[in-house]
């Protein structure tokens, strides 16, 4: 830590050391009494910018809202957070910017503990339904968050355009509809420019054409090298968002990777005359556990590197393949059979 | 930290309802404390029990000379309770709207955030203060005009003490509304006990108390409501409404009130900001 003094995101400047690409960023923790700066770095595209090890959030009613979550994110990624209502996951959120804090665990956000200036520094966050406060306009509501981070009032200007919420800024936050409360929330989240964007549900509570605006506004948000983690129960809009996806039940992450990993996961289809035989190969070779059949169709739990193999084997017994291909699941299908009854929309 | 007393103060200049509150403080106080009591020891009723001599020490007890009183009076008073509303709703207003999760994702850290909050609060019990000697001074004046009296002031360091000590009640007052509302984290809860207390609680406790020994006379000087008393007192005591109803002087000097409502205010403020520092924004 420098000292006292806080002089706070004015630049931002990148730069190349030995040969790894770093951002020079000003905050309260690097500003020496001097009022000069000390370099900090904020991984690269594709290095870990939200790790979490065994978090666990046990409120005071007995409620395990996270059990041992670990997680990485890396930066550049558009991170979805799914799961049921109830899961956990505005619970872990909370815990990534320092809100509540965890039980037991530890987490790494932006190089810093969560919460603290350091971390908070490059973190812009919306958690569950934005609020402000309602006697201010919503420039003045930015202008406020601006005066806490030491932002100068262009800031403001820019946030509010990138939101496309200028035309509203002068009204009251009061008098605002929730689509415009959601969109003033993302700029709020965005005035300092940060690397990580977390945003809880923010499509809650908006009508359907709302939803699509402010899915085409998160997905220009997540190009460049911002990080987003955008937390969700609705599966299509994480699907159109999200490039890689973890979804969480009962506040274990049941599973993570890309949409395509997660959707395709290990299963092979085969068709293949006459079925009795082809049936006899496959549970020799893989195992009676690993074939089951589904609308007249044989279901393999194999590594799709197996594919040639498969078809060779069948071939080779006599019997005619009529379809080799991995199996589409929905993430609909995936998420239901990963998180049980508890759905999901 | 500047950074936060920064936007604390830009939140707390717009809300109109503070200065509503502050404004409504202010008319109350000489409505109630100069013409009230005007119209009263101008036009007593009849068959009134008070004797000449105490109606005419009623109205020159609203002459200039004595505005310090007067006002320390209405501090611990009427203006008292307004401040610890206007300390409430600074807080609750923040846990209400939800607002305070806004507040703590953003960049200064939980202390520094409530250092801002505490430092504005400050600058507006300044304002309160000085809101309410600059109206009672032109009520005394108007009064003493009325009354054909030549307005005699007090010494100008008479005049700071007293601003000063009026500021300190207010002050606690506020910073004791802002600590209620962050351990209950809403206003009404906070509002009600905090009326209660000083309306009530700590007067009736000690009240009983005080008859079992001189002990408890002891414990009670090492309490905030009591200093607020005895400071409002070492300026004399006022005639009025809600003057004192007690003999003698009082029992501690002016220091020891300052002291006391001191660390009573840093105490409230340092247990306002644990909890703010160590809760759960849930």
């Amino acid at each position: 830590m420098g000292s006292g003094a806080t002089n706070v995101l004015l630049s931002r400047d990148a730069a190349r050391v030995g040969g790894a690409r770093v951002e020079v960023i000003a905050t309260p923790e690097t500003t020496d009494l001097d009022g000069s700066h000390t370099v900090v770095s904020v991984p690269a595209r594709g290095a870990t910018l939200v790790e979490t090890h065994e978090l666990s959030k046990q409120y005071s009613g007995g409620v395990l809202a996270v059990a041992g979550l670990s997680l990485t994110i890396r930066a550049g990624e558009v991170f979805g957070l799914l799961g049921p209502n109830g899961a956990g996951k505005t619970t872990f959120l909370r815990m990534l910017t320092g809100l509540i804090k965890p039980t037991s665990g530890t987490a790494t956000v932006a190089g810093g503990s969560p919460g603290s200036p350091h971390s908070l520094a490059h973190v812009g966050a919306m958690i569950e339904a934005p609020a402000f406060w309602p006697y201010l306009s919503g420039r003045d509501n930015l202008r406020l968050l601006a005066r806490y981070c030491r932002l100068p009032d262009t800031r403001v200007a820019a946030v509010l355009a990138e939101v496309a919420m200028t035309e509203h800024a002068h009204r009251p936050t009061g008098t605002y509809s929730t689509g415009m409360k959601q969109r003033l929330g993302v700029a709020a989240a965005l005035l300092k420019d940060p690397a990580l964007l977390i945003l809880d549900e923010p499509t809650n509570g908006l009508d359907p054409q709302g939803m699509v605006e402010f899915r085409n506004l998160i997905k220009n948000l997540g190009t460049g090298d911002r990080t987003v983690l955008l937390s969700s129960h609705l599966l299509n809009e994480v699907e159109q968002i999200c490039t890689r996806i973890g979804v969480i039940r009962r506040g274990k992450l049941v599973t993570e990777g890309t949409i395509d990993e997660i959707r395709g996961g290990t299963e092979l289809i085969v068709r293949a005359q006459p079925a009795d035989q082809a049936r006899l190969v496959l549970e020799k070779t893989y195992g009676a556990d690993h074939v089951s059949v589904r609308d007249g169709a044989f279901s393999l739990r194999v590594d799709m590197s197996q594919t040639a193999t498969i078809a060779k084997s069948l071939v080779m017994s006599g019997i005619d393949v009529t379809e080799l291909r991995p199996a589409e699941r929905s993430l609909e299908d995936v998420f239901i059979e990963l998180t049980g009854t508890e759905g999901g929309s | 930290m500047l950074a936060a007393v920064r936007a604390e103060w830009f939140k707390l200049v717009r809300r109109r309802a503070l200065w509503v509150t502050i404004g409504l403080m202010v008319a109350l106080a000489v409505g109630i404390e100069y013409f009230l009591v005007y119209i009263v020891a101008t036009h007593p009723p009849a068959g009134a029990a008070r004797a000449g001599a105490q109606l005419s020490a009623l109205r020159t007890g609203l002459y200039p000379d004595s505005v310090i009183k007067k006002s320390l009076a209405n501090a611990s008073g009427l203006v008292g309770i307004f401040a610890l509303i206007v300390g409430v709703l600074a807080q609750g207003s923040e846990y209400s709207w939800a607002t305070v999760k806004t507040t703590l994702v953003q960049l200064p850290g939980r202390i520094s955030i409530v250092g801002g909050q505490l430092a504005s609060l400050a600058a507006l019990a300044l304002i309160m203060t000085l809101s309410l000697f600059i109206a009672d001074a032109m009520a005394s004046y108007v009064i003493a005009t009325i009354d054909g009296n030549s307005a005699a002031w007090p010494s100008v360091i008479d005049l700071l003490k007293g601003i000063g000590a009026a500021w300190l009640i207010l002050y606690f007052l506020t910073v004791l509304g802002f600590g209620l509302a962050t351990a209950f984290r809403q206003s009404a809860m906070a509002i009600g006990l905090g009326l209660a207390y000083v309306l009530v609680i700590e007067n009736l406790v000690f009240g009983l108390l005080v008859n079992l020994g001189d002990t408890f006379k002891q414990i009670q000087e090492w309490f905030p409501i009591a200093n607020a008393g005895y400071l409002q007192d070492s300026f004399g005591r006022a005639s009025g409404a809600v003057a004192a109803a007690v003999a003698g002087p009082p029992p501690v000097d002016a220091a020891h009130a300052v002291i006391v409502l001191a660390l009573w205010l840093v105490g409230v403020a340092a247990v306002s900001a644990t909890l703010v520092r160590t809760r759960d924004v849930t």
